[in-house]
């Protein structure tokens, strides 16, 4: 009851003038930079912290949060509409996204996007409403070796995807990881896979660089080879009937919205995941636990709906460890975090009763962003739909152009953007070869994550791999690794169940 | 007659090129953003330095173009520090320091980094300060109440430390440590103070050697607990840990220094600009405040002092690293 009166109190406070203002100046803000590839919530937040210093610590945190929370929402439109994701969180949603597209079925598409995102980031705000307290225990109990078995966790849903050569599955994971490990090692700091000594590859390969490079220029190749440049984008009168369709779409779509909620939450409150894990680990499950798994990747809503839901899910379950323990749960709450110290604020556990006006000002404000958001987005999809009018002789030069302003901002060096192109013709081949592309991205993500708990993990156990199956002393790590156990071997069994399960 | 002609044509026309050289050294003001390159990821220390600093000169319209902060984290600090070498003679990229600036070039030699001839030193702003902290409710460390209960147990068995990493600070402490005090711990690097924090409190490691700023919500809160600040004297922040000096360690000294360097071979005028708007940064009330209450020593040093004390800070850190190999 208490919980309630001070939630109210904090929707309240959304509601005051500068408040009100700063969220949908935020959002809006939100939906650019997370539409604009290469911008995504970490530096639209990034570049907006000074401005912060200006108004009260709780404006300057539900301005911030609802950029965040724009940037999830916005980065769906860039992935269905271009081919390109628009921000790191968004790259899943090209799977599915861009095949609806160009099915015609673009309203469906950004229809899914937005509903997911409503629908993950209010699942989620209640659940951080309800059990704040006892999840931060839990975060701060999930270690080293419990990540890593989350970890191997999403890799095996890649590589029991149905219907994909899982061999060349294999094959495009291993090299994700080995584009992974380029950089800096983990625990002792020293340069590895230096190639030709290149000082450009000291900060490793960015995974906006992968991403951009296969979706957005080796897309555009491939659609150029297809066509021959006459692209031909179909339906686009937006109607009351196609509105209808649309939703009806989504019916669907419940369980990519549970997978998707539960599971972005979750990932969320673990440290250092954050929403681009969570989206590709929860389409990677849908995917899988789906009936029609095989029509994944050609365009349907629950492919769209499952990433989109879960990275709103994660990027409020993120702010759990932030407000809780002081630790970041993604690359954007890192930024806020060093924003809340700014502004004179001390996170981690005294903080919700210290500062309950702060904390519950901005979990109000997420229910109102969440729904602004929503509103804005359907509002905005006519709009958004014109882009498809635009004749691709005009559209790829612009498409070309923004992947190589989104292979240069992250990093703001030249170096990746001609890795960029490089990794686009070589999306395109691998594509003109059959292999599955989406299993290199996904490891490129979590490899370096999966490689530092690892490591971590084995550090405590003096090299002993019993550390990730001992019920005893790690018991949430051992479930967690035979589910994946479970899940690696599901595809040899899994046609051999459904032919059974058929017949009776 | 000639001879005098030419000479005071000569005379005359130097006079000129000194009047001219004097008149066009109008004093410098950035003409564009000015980049201000961070060695580190985002949300750590230095970052968070970095963007208080661009903070408190955007609130105050302290410089007339915009400070871009941009983080370039790879290699160490390795990345960031080729990125300024290259910069050499630009007017308008400033670097943040980490003691990484200290120990990168010497265990990195293939960069090709010489930290005395490829930077500008303006100044030194701030000093951060470490302790030992371990959990109250820690399983391992039941029982320990002083720092050299600390030492005792650690001498019996394997404690393990949590860090940063990669050669950084901390690991580089913990290295001096061992060797000071004759025990031995296992290291586990995390990702950034905060997660280190956290390993600490949710049981995975015994004791962490943290700055004050990454520890202080589980300090507030009472869920860690410090033994010793390695500081000849006691820091209002932390009013009851002690000194290492009081405990009879001088030696246990260490800081991470919070300074700003440009790149080589810019002008004298360049340098003063930078150096005047740091200091202004320097003293202004909400810089102070921040960096007081957050446990961090204000020392601000310039000019031969702070040339000095990096040669001095370069050649320990050169010792401490060939040890701990």
């Amino acid at each position: 009851m208490e919980t309630f009166a001070l939630l109210l109190q904090g929707m309240a406070t959304s509601f005051e003038l500068l408040n009100l203002g700063l969220l949908i100046f935020g959002c809006l803000i939100g939906l650019f930079v997370g539409a604009m590839p290469g911008l995504g919530s970490v530096n639209g937040v990034a570049i907006l912290i000074p401005i912060t210093f200006i108004v009260p610590p709780t404006a300057a945190i539900i301005f911030l949060a609802a950029v965040y929370y724009g940037a999830m929402y916005g980065g769906a439109i860039s992935s269905v509409m271009l081919g390109i994701p628009g921000a790191s969180t968004a790259v899943a949603t090209v799977f599915d996204g861009r095949p609806l597209a160009v099915k015609g079925e673009a309203m469906t598409a950004l229809t899914a996007a937005a509903v997911g995102s409503f629908v993950g980031g209010t699942v989620s705000v209640i659940l951080f409403t309800l059990f704040a307290p006892p999840l931060a225990e839990v975060a701060l109990r999930f270690n080293a070796p419990e990540t890593f078995a989350l970890m191997v966790m999403a890799f095996a849903t890649f590589v029991g995807l149905g219907g994909d050569d899982i061999p060349k599955t294999i094959f495009s994971i291993l090299i994700g990881l080995v584009l992974s490990t380029i950089g800096l090692d983990l625990i002792t700091g020293k340069p590895r896979l230096i190639f030709f000594g290149i000082p450009g590859f000291l900060h490793g390969i960015n995974f906006l660089v992968l991403a951009i490079g296969i979706y957005g220029i080796g897309e555009m190749l491939w659609t150029l080879e297809e066509t021959k440049g006459k692209v031909q984008m179909s339906k686009l009168s937006v109607n009351m009937k196609e509105v209808g369709r649309a939703f009806s779409a989504l019916k669907k779509t419940i369980m990519a919205m549970n997978i998707g909620s539960f599971l972005g939450f979750f990932v969320g409150i673990l440290p250092a995941a954050g929403a681009t894990p969570a989206s590709l680990m929860s389409y990677g499950i849908t995917k899988q636990l789906s009936r029609n798994s095989k029509e994944f990747g050609n365009g349907v809503p629950a492919g769209v709906v499952a990433p989109e839901c879960a990275n709103n899910s994660a990027s409020t379950g993120s702010m759990l460890p932030m407000l809780t323990l002081g630790i970041p749960g993604s690359p954007t709450t890192a930024i806020l975090l060093g924003g809340m110290i700014l502004w004179g604020l001390t996170p981690g556990p005294l903080l919700f009763t210290q500062q309950p006006e702060f904390v519950w000002g901005l979990i109000g404000s997420l229910y109102i962003a969440n729904f602004f958001t929503l509103v804005l987005n359907i509002a905005l999809i006519p709009a958004f739909l014109m882009v498809l009018r635009i004749p691709f002789a005009i559209l790829a030069p612009v498409i070309f152009v923004l992947c190589v302003t989104g292979g240069y901002a992250p990093t703001q060096s030249l170096h990746d953007v001609w890795l960029m192109l490089l990794f686009g013709f070589g999306g395109y081949m691998l594509r003109k070869l059959d292999y599955p592309v989406a299993p290199a991205v996904l490891s490129i993500v979590l490899g370096p994550l999966a490689e530092k708990a690892m490591r971590q993990s084995l550090i405590l156990s003096d090299g002993s791999m019993g550390i990730f199956f001992d019920f005893a002393s790690k018991p949430i790590a051992a479930v967690i690794m035979y589910i994946a156990i479970v899940l690696l071997i599901m595809p040899a069994f899994g046609p051999l169940y459904r032919r059974f399960f058929k017949k009776t | 007659m000639t001879l005098i002609k030419k000479i005071s044509l000569v005379i005359v026309s130097l006079s000129l090129v000194a009047v001219s050289s004097v008149s066009s050294a109008k004093p410098f003001s950035p003409k564009k953003p000015i980049e201000l390159i961070i060695p580190a990821g985002q949300g750590g220390g230095a970052d968070e330095i970095a963007r208080l600093v661009q903070g408190v000169i955007e609130k105050n319209d302290y410089a007339s173009k915009p400070v871009i902060p941009i983080n370039k984290k790879g290699g160490s600090g390795g990345e960031a520090m080729t990125y300024v070498k290259k910069k050499a003679g630009d007017e308008h990229t400033l670097i943040i320091t980490l003691n990484n600036v200290l120990t990168t070039p010497v265990n990195q030699p293939e960069l090709g980094i010489d930290f005395f001839n490829d930077f500008t030193p303006l100044a030194r702003l701030i000093t951060d300060t470490f302790l030992v902290w371990i959990a109250t409710e820690g399983k391992n460390t039941q029982g320990v109440e002083t720092f050299d209960d600390f030492i005792a147990l650690a001498k019996q068995g394997n404690l393990v430390a949590g860090g940063t990493g990669s050669m950084s600070e901390d690991e580089l402490l913990l290295g001096m440590m061992r060797g000071q005090f004759g025990f031995d711990a296992k290291y586990v690097p995390y990702d950034g103070g905060g997660a280190v924090a956290k390993g600490l409190v949710g049981g995975e490691s015994d004791f962490t050697l943290n700055n004050p700023s990454e520890q202080m919500g589980f300090y507030q809160s009472g869920d860690s607990k410090a033994l010793v600040m390695m500081t000849p004297e006691r820091n209002p922040a932390f009013p009851e840990v002690p000194s290492s000096y009081e405990l009879g360690y001088p030696d246990l000294e260490y800081y991470m220094m919070r300074a700003f360097m440009a790149p080589a071979g810019i002008d004298a005028e360049v340098e003063k600009y930078y150096t005047g708007l740091l200091h202004t940064v320097y003293h202004d009330d909400e810089f102070q405040t921040f960096n007081i209450d957050d446990g961090k020593l204000m020392s601000w040093l310039e000019g031969y002092g702070l040339k000095d004390f990096l040669a001095i800070e370069y050649e320990k850190h050169g010792e401490i690293i060939k040890n701990f190999n």
